[in-house]
């Protein structure tokens, strides 16, 4: 393999693709900045205890989860637990077969992306339907989402004009806002013919066990209003301690995911309506999902349960924009996704442990993280685990350290490669088999070796640098 | 499922009784999320109104206002909660045709909605939607428009007060401006699944 | 992330890590290191077996190399003096990737206490001793690279004061300036397509302000970034700020 996977497809990517991933991310990036900023004296106080508190949660997930779960059940919620991603899917089909269910419509929901839910269900004749206009425009164009909150970034209004062409939803007219009144005509029948209104979570709260859902269209609402009954799928790390905690996270989430204050729709749910409220659902269920968490949390890298997915890392990440999200393979792309999708992969790691390497470690995603996760050191915790567990993605055009390790330990060793690296400034480089040297050269010049240059200054010169005698008892 | 719920739980301990320590649970004070321009006295119905037209959405002070508004888009058939509607009633002209009872099989027929709103929260410029006091979920968000009728004593001045006041209806839903999404192109859009136009009323 | 607390600084003699990319390609920018803290009547001394901090297996993810050459650092760099690095990345090494991949070695207390003295040059003379404007001359519009590894310590504001300082001198700010140059150690050549499209967007940015030089207080963003100029066939002079810094002494006939 010439060069890392994440690299070549890049390399491939559409000239109007990366554009539209570019400019996209770019600017949710300089918005989400500019109101946090404007609006709080000290938004980096406020994400630092964010981050505690979701750490806090994260640590002592064995103490919550009965702890919610009592308190759901207390407000009538019925609650389901899933081991693996099939059986989220199960336990969700069977709650549809219970009530007789043959349509179901949904809202965007991370972890049913991590399940394939739709398309489990649709295998067993159910009718799923995406409500979310980037997740419908998704599946009618049987494609994967590519950003956490901005699902379609990677694609332009001719691309979307020509799937609903396609798809029956009226003649060609590539105009934003045509596009989304006839989606808005086209879902909401299938809002109202629905049996069952899938969602997930953005937070469940311990102590009271509520259901936070967070949008912007107002789809989930219409789920949950036109519906008789309700599912919410959430990952095992999505619980808040309390109440008051919502205070602080949804003013970072909005901001930090699309540069709003609030979304449009903050919803807390409790459970099934109660009269005389005739909209709604009568049954709520919520199904707890694992699927690879429990490992997670079992790593050293657990701080990355705390993400709370509002994509501040991937608008902000500079790799990210260069490779779009598909370059990723998995679920969740950019940083938050190149440690996380090696993670849940379970014994599939070494197949996506290249993902961690697709990083200059330049930091800036911990610098917009609203709980703070250490990202840098969390990819390079994987880094070494890959290099551990012998990886072949991993390696893929990484430059081998042995040689390097012996030189930079051995002191007359180093001044003597210091002394041959000369050689590069009379060979040309195409004639010297080191794979990463050409990777460097076929893309910028190397500035001339000047090998031991310093030390033979710092020896001759007429007044001697302080006690370089006493240091020579080194090494 | 209940191995499923038991394995789980015993993987969670398991991953956990490793650690040393736990990371506590910190306590943090209300001003750290108090906005910059927040700060001291605040009119929270002034605040309010003039957050609400930052995210495109319409305060308005009377139903007189309110008719004028939706004569002069041609919106003349639509639903109000019955509880609303006595003391609404003498300022619409007999040319529109107002429900009291939603029938969700013609959600299409029904231009505007008026519901009642429990609160509102004046940074934000949110209005606050519970199940008690809404007559009809739907109502307040099929039609193109919806008329939250808000009453000025109930508006609370920022989110952390809001929270603490939720209370226990099954079903909150602050709503903060009119739908929208920034799907295509990242090009705002409103009304995508729910109203286009997201009025305040404001009463006594 | 970066930052760590670090004993004042109470006597003016220090040892100088020179770094492997001063010692193989930049010899004047630690020569200039040299001569801007002998200035500063700061006596240098130069630990003769010092080679590489450790970062390049690090980043690959080869720790156990890596630590093989962190361990040699802490034995080559022993004693108690301030160590200078005219590389803000080779200092976060120190201070906070090799206590990373040492969390569960035996010898983690002696890689952390070498972190805790550890110094990138400009952080030093800022921080360290105090140091908050700077004397000569230097005519020139330059454009200052902040670099990634320095996100969280004192090395970006220490930098543009005392370059802001300087008589004839003056920093042009350019967009998205807070942006990586691409080159992540090993990532340089191993996303090469990635690595080189981000540092051309950055040298865009850089252009638009027409500099006279480009500067930072890390020659590994130089490299990259004046290489990718020069292979484009628009080569852009740059400078690490301690050259900056001595060349000003030079020019106001202060050494």
């Amino acid at each position: 393999m010439k060069f890392q996977q994440i690299d070549q497809f890049a390399a491939n990517l559409r000239a109007d693709t990366r554009e539209s991933v570019h400019s996209g991310s770019k600017a949710g990036h300089e918005k989400r900045t500019s109101v946090l900023f404007d609006h709080y004296a000290d938004p980096n106080r406020l994400r630092q205890i964010a981050g505690e508190i979701k750490q806090h949660v994260v640590e002592n997930l064995d103490t919550y989860l009965p702890a919610v779960e009592a308190r759901l059940q207390a407000n009538g919620v019925i609650v389901h637990w899933a081991s693996t991603a099939e059986a989220a899917n199960e336990a969700v089909y069977s709650i549809l077969q219970a009530r007789g269910a043959k349509k179901m419509v949904k809202a965007k929901t991370m972890v049913s992306e991590e399940t394939e839910l739709g398309h489990f269900l649709e295998k067993r004749g159910i009718e799923c339907v995406e409500t979310d206009l980037g997740e419908f425009i998704i599946q009618i164009d049987g494609d994967h989402p590519s950003h956490i909150v901005k699902p379609i970034i990677h694609k332009n209004r001719r691309e979307i004009a020509t799937s609903f062409e396609r798809h029956g939803l009226g003649a060609y007219n590539d105009d934003p806002e045509t596009i989304t009144r006839r989606a808005r005509a086209h879902l909401r029948h299938k809002y109202l013919e629905a049996d069952v209104g899938l969602t997930g979570a953005n937070f469940v709260v311990a102590e009271s066990g509520r259901i936070v859902l967070v949008t912007n269209e107002g789809n989930s609402r219409f789920c949950l209003a036109a519906t008789k009954c309700h599912i919410a799928m959430i990952g095992i790390e999505k619980i808040l301690p309390r109440d008051r905690d919502l205070g602080l996270l949804l003013n970072l989430l909005a901001r930090s995911g699309t540069g709003q204050q609030l979304t449009v729709y903050t919803e807390f749910i409790r459970g099934p309506k109660a009269a005389p409220q005739e909209d709604g659902p009568e049954e709520t269920h919520v199904v707890f999902v694992d699927n690879g968490r429990s490992e997670v949390l079992a790593s050293d890298c657990r701080e990355i349960l705390r993400c709370i997915r509002c994509g501040a890392c991937l608008n902000v990440c500079p790799v990210y924009r260069q490779a779009s999200g598909h370059a990723y393979r998995s679920v969740y792309p950019g940083p938050v996704g190149a440690v996380l999708s090696p993670l849940l992969a379970g014994k599939q790691f070494p197949e996506l442990a290249d993902l961690p390497k697709a990083s200059s470690l330049c930091g800036a995603c911990n610098e917009v993280c609203p709980v703070n996760i250490p990202i840098p050191d969390l990819l390079l915790r994987l880094r070494e685990k890959g290099k551990r567990e012998g990886s072949e993605a991993a390696a893929a055009a990484t430059p081998p350290m042995g040689a390097w390790s012996v030189m930079a330990t051995q002191p007359a060793a180093w001044k003597l490669a210091m002394f041959g690296g000369k050689i590069m400034n009379v060979l040309p480089a195409k004639y010297i088999p080191v794979p990463a040297l050409q990777a460097w050269q076929a893309k910028r010049t190397l500035p001339a070796w000047r090998g031991g240059a310093f030390r033979s200054w710092l020896r001759t010169r007429a007044q001697p640098a302080a006690d370089v005698r006493s240091a020579k008892s080194e090494g | 499922m209940s191995s499923d719920r038991d394995s789980i739980l015993s993987r969670v301990r398991s991953a956990l009784a490793p650690l040393p320590e736990r990371a506590a649970l910190p306590d943090w004070e209300r001003e750290l999320v108090i906005m910059r321009n927040a700060r001291g006295a605040v009119d929270a119905v002034a605040l309010f109104s003039e957050r609400l037209v930052l995210v495109n959405g319409t305060p308005l002070t009377s139903a007189a206002d309110l008719v004028a508004l939706l004569e002069k888009n041609g919106w003349r058939r639509g639903y109000c909660d019955p509880a609303l509607w006595p003391g609404l009633q003498a300022a619409f002209p007999a040319t529109f045709t107002v429900e009291t009872l939603f029938d969700r099989s013609r959600v299409d027929d029904y231009q505007f909605g008026i519901t009642a709103a429990a609160g509102g929260i004046a940074e934000t410029g949110t209005v606050i939607l519970t199940d008690g006091g809404t007559s009809r979920r739907l109502a307040a968000l099929a039609p193109w428009v919806h008329v939250a009728v808000l009453s000025r004593r109930t508006i609370f001045v920022d989110v952390p007060e809001a929270v603490a006041a939720l209370g226990s209806d099954p079903n909150i839903i602050w709503c903060t401006g009119p739908s929208k999404t920034a799907d295509v192109e990242g090009i705002l859009i409103e009304g995508v699944h729910g109203p286009g136009i997201q009025v305040a009323l404001l009463v006594d | 992330m970066l930052n760590h607390e670090r004993p004042p600084i109470t006597q003016r003699r220090v040892q100088l890590m020179a770094t492997c990319l001063c010692d193989a390609f930049y010899d004047d920018v630690a020569r200039a290191t040299v001569e801007v803290l002998e200035h500063l009547g700061v006596e240098v001394e130069f630990p003769e077996g010092q080679t590489c901090c450790g970062q390049p297996a690090f980043n690959g993810g080869d720790w156990e190399a890596s630590r093989k050459v962190v361990r040699h650092t802490v034995r080559t760099f022993s004693g108690d003096l301030p160590v200078v690095v005219p590389s803000g990345s080779c200092a976060a090494m120190l201070f906070h990737g090799a206590p990373l991949e040492f969390e569960k070695e035996s010898d983690r207390a002696s890689v952390e206490a070498l972190g805790r003295r550890t110094w990138e040059v400009l952080d030093f003379i800022v921080n360290g001793l105090g140091i908050t404007s700077w004397p000569g001359r230097y005519d020139a519009k330059v454009a200052f690279h902040r670099s990634c590894h320095s996100r969280g310590t004192g090395t970006g504001e220490a930098a543009t004061r005392l370059l802001g300082s300087i008589a004839g001198l003056t920093v042009a700010p350019f967009g998205e300036g807070e942006q990586c140059c691409g080159f992540g150690g090993t990532f340089s050549v191993s996303f090469p397509t990635i690595s080189s499209a981000m540092g051309g967007l950055k040298l865009d940015h850089i252009r638009a302000v027409a500099p006279d030089a480009l500067v930072s207080a890390d020659m590994s963003c130089l490299m990259h970034l004046g290489g990718l100029a020069e292979k484009e066939g628009k080569p852009i002079k740059v400078l690490h700020a301690v050259q900056v810094l001595r060349d000003a002494l030079r020019q106001g006939g202060l050494i």
